[in-house]
């Protein structure tokens, strides 16, 4: 038995360490291609390091500033994108109605649409109206891919959400508006921020909608990337796709945090 | 304090035809405690609702000391709830949850640490202040939720099935402490349940539900002893029923077969031998509840049950026995 113990301990162990292999191989090869100049076919590992391209490309206005946008972008989705899938989500979480399942179909849409049958038509309808080209329309184009994910996030937490802890606080003496900030969202957190994760992520990976809606005007990150991309210079590419990864992993650090934080209160819920 | 006035109260929900409360009335004295005894389906629950305003009534009107309190929003009515489950908010502790009621009302953190003091030394669980409700057990949990539901000094309190989920023997203790706070406070309660012990135990009042309306009104003990129609008697336990020609004993008023009478299973008497006014049967089943032994006896059509307390006669299943009725506990039911 003990055997058997030591035998599934050690395959669980190299199981884990095989996949943080996996998570961290191509960021270290970013690493290697991004901190080092001269590195030819023949030679194993690099043989020469060297900070000049971190320089060249935090030194270039437009990598710190297509960061910037992009972090600004995202933030704005995030924003805007959990203030439309929280009623949506609490009514799709808690009530049954008819046609709930064509709402939930139509929400769920532009996950299965081709974001470039999106992306055309917005073009054309954001030209008209004076949106092409803008971060507003930027990030209104962003919206459509994220909605579907906050709301799936949060309405599957309302749908385990219990009703009578509002209750008990409008007996208490709240206000809706009290209710709402301290016993709903307070609920919600957890979920929140995993929806506010999700939204943040797609908007920041984001290259189709923003060349499209964007024209060129707005430039995020993916967008210097994929034409870096398309230049052929690898250490290039591999700096701006260590500056690409940076801001989603520290939003993971963060969130994980204050996830696990809130993980135990929901816990103690149960 | 409080007195309420409940009248005629009508309820249907959307998308049901059968109403949940019709023509319901009740009204209660001040700092009375009225039990609403009930299955569940009976409206029980939706008249908490109305009552706190988380639905509207159809018609009808609710009365806090003779005035309306249907135009006043939920939150300002003073009247608290207690349910089942604590619903303590899971992320606050023990402190913060008591005083809730007082921080949206806008109390100072002084006050409110004093009131939660008193609150935890009233309920008997002083110092637990700085716990979470994840560290509380089932019965603490409910005292601090009828804490939190006093500080606010209430004018009606509600409860609904607060005791249901709880073991028995945290149940009874919870009970007399739910019952003495309610007397110290002097809170008029209206307390919803399925149990009848339960409602005898804690009610100045009973009142029975049954389908949107109250089937009677009474102090337990009358209700208990003497319900007046079929549908009460039934729920407090009665099952034997005679049409005034069936009776054994014969008195002035009881041979006609329009009157019909009820008797207690537990004043009904089963023995081997045969005596005055007894009749035969045969006991078809027999239930032993350790304070008590329940039967069945058989008497022709009629379907007889007998509770006699231990130590008892003890029969056993297909035996022949004598059911002797004691004519004085025997009353008359309305219809």
């Amino acid at each position: 038995m003990s055997r058997y113990n030591q035998m599934k301990h050690t395959f669980t162990y190299t199981l884990r360490i095989l996949l943080y292999l996996i998570l961290i191989a191509p960021l270290l090869l970013f690493a290697a291609y991004a901190f080092s100049t001269r590195w030819f076919f023949p030679q194993p590992f690099p043989v020469e390091w060297t900070m000049g391209t971190f320089q060249r490309a935090i030194n270039d206005s437009r990598t710190l500033s297509s960061m910037a946008q992009g972090v600004w972008i995202a933030f704005l989705v995030s924003i805007l994108s959990l203030i439309l899938a929280l009623p949506t989500a609490r009514v799709l979480g808690l009530r049954k109605f008819r046609g709930r399942q064509l709402a939930w179909l139509l929400l769920f849409l532009p996950t299965v649409i081709p974001p470039l049958a999106v992306g055309m038509g917005l073009n054309i309808l954001f030209l008209r109206i004076g949106l092409a080209g803008t971060i507003t329309g930027v990030v209104l184009a962003h919206i459509i891919p994220t909605l579907p994910y906050t709301i799936f996030t949060l309405s599957s937490a309302f749908a385990r959400f219990d009703e009578n802890y509002e209750y008990q606080a409008l007996a208490l003496g709240a206000s809706p508006w009290q209710i709402f900030l301290k016993v709903t969202l307070r609920m919600m957190t957890p979920s929140l921020v995993v929806a506010t994760l999700f939204a943040f992520l797609i908007s920041w990976s984001q290259y189709l909608l923003t060349l499209l809606i964007g024209g060129g005007q707005v430039i995020t990150l993916p967008i210097l990337l994929f034409s870096a991309a398309s230049g052929g210079n690898p250490s290039i590419i591999a700096m701006l796709s260590l500056l690409f990864v940076a801001p989603p992993v520290m939003v993971i650090a963060f969130t994980a945090r204050s996830l696990n934080q809130h993980g135990n209160e929901i816990r103690e819920q149960y | 304090m409080t007195t309420i006035n409940i009248l005629s109260l009508n309820k249907t929900y959307l998308n049901q035809s059968a109403p949940v409360l019709k023509d319901f009335s009740l009204s209660t004295n001040d700092g009375e405690m009225v039990a609403l005894l009930g299955p569940s389906g009976s409206g029980k629950s939706t008249l908490l609702k109305l009552i706190t305003g988380i639905e509207r009534p159809d018609s009808g009107d609710i009365q806090f000391d003779g005035s309306s309190i249907l135009n006043i929003e939920p939150n300002k009515r003073g009247a608290v709830l207690m349910f089942q489950k604590s619903y303590l908010f899971p992320f606050l502790s023990v402190e913060e949850n008591i005083g809730f009621g007082l921080k949206v009302q806008g109390a100072s953190s002084e006050t409110i640490r004093a009131e939660v003091k008193r609150m935890l030394n009233l309920i008997g669980l002083p110092g637990i202040e700085r716990r979470k409700p994840g560290q509380l057990s089932g019965g603490e949990g409910q005292r601090v939720a009828l804490a939190r539901a006093l500080v606010t000094n209430p004018k009606l309190l509600l409860l609904d099935e607060p005791l249901s989920s709880l073991d028995t023997s945290v149940r009874m203790n919870l009970q007399e402490a739910i019952r003495t706070i309610q007397r110290e406070f002097g809170v008029t309660t209206i307390f919803v349940t399925h149990d009848l012990g339960e409602a005898m135990a804690m009610s100045d009042r009973m009142a029975l539900l049954l389908n949107g309306g109250i089937v009677a009104l009474d102090k337990p003990e009358n209700l208990f002893h003497r319900p007046r129609s079929l549908a009460a008697a039934r729920f407090m336990g009665v099952s034997t029923f005679l049409n005034g020609d069936q009776l054994p004993v014969k008195c002035e008023a009881s041979l006609s077969s329009e009157k019909i009478f009820a008797i207690r299973p537990e004043h009904i008497r089963i023995q081997k031998e045969a005596c005055k006014d007894s009749i035969q049967g045969v006991v078809s089943d027999c239930v032993f509840r350790g304070e008590y032994v329940e039967y069945q006896v058989a008497i022709d059509e009629m379907t007889v049950r007998a509770r006699m307390t231990m130590p008892a006669q003890m029969f056993s299943h297909g035996e022949q026995v004598y059911v002797n009725f004691q004519s004085e506990k025997l009353f008359e039911i309305h219809w």
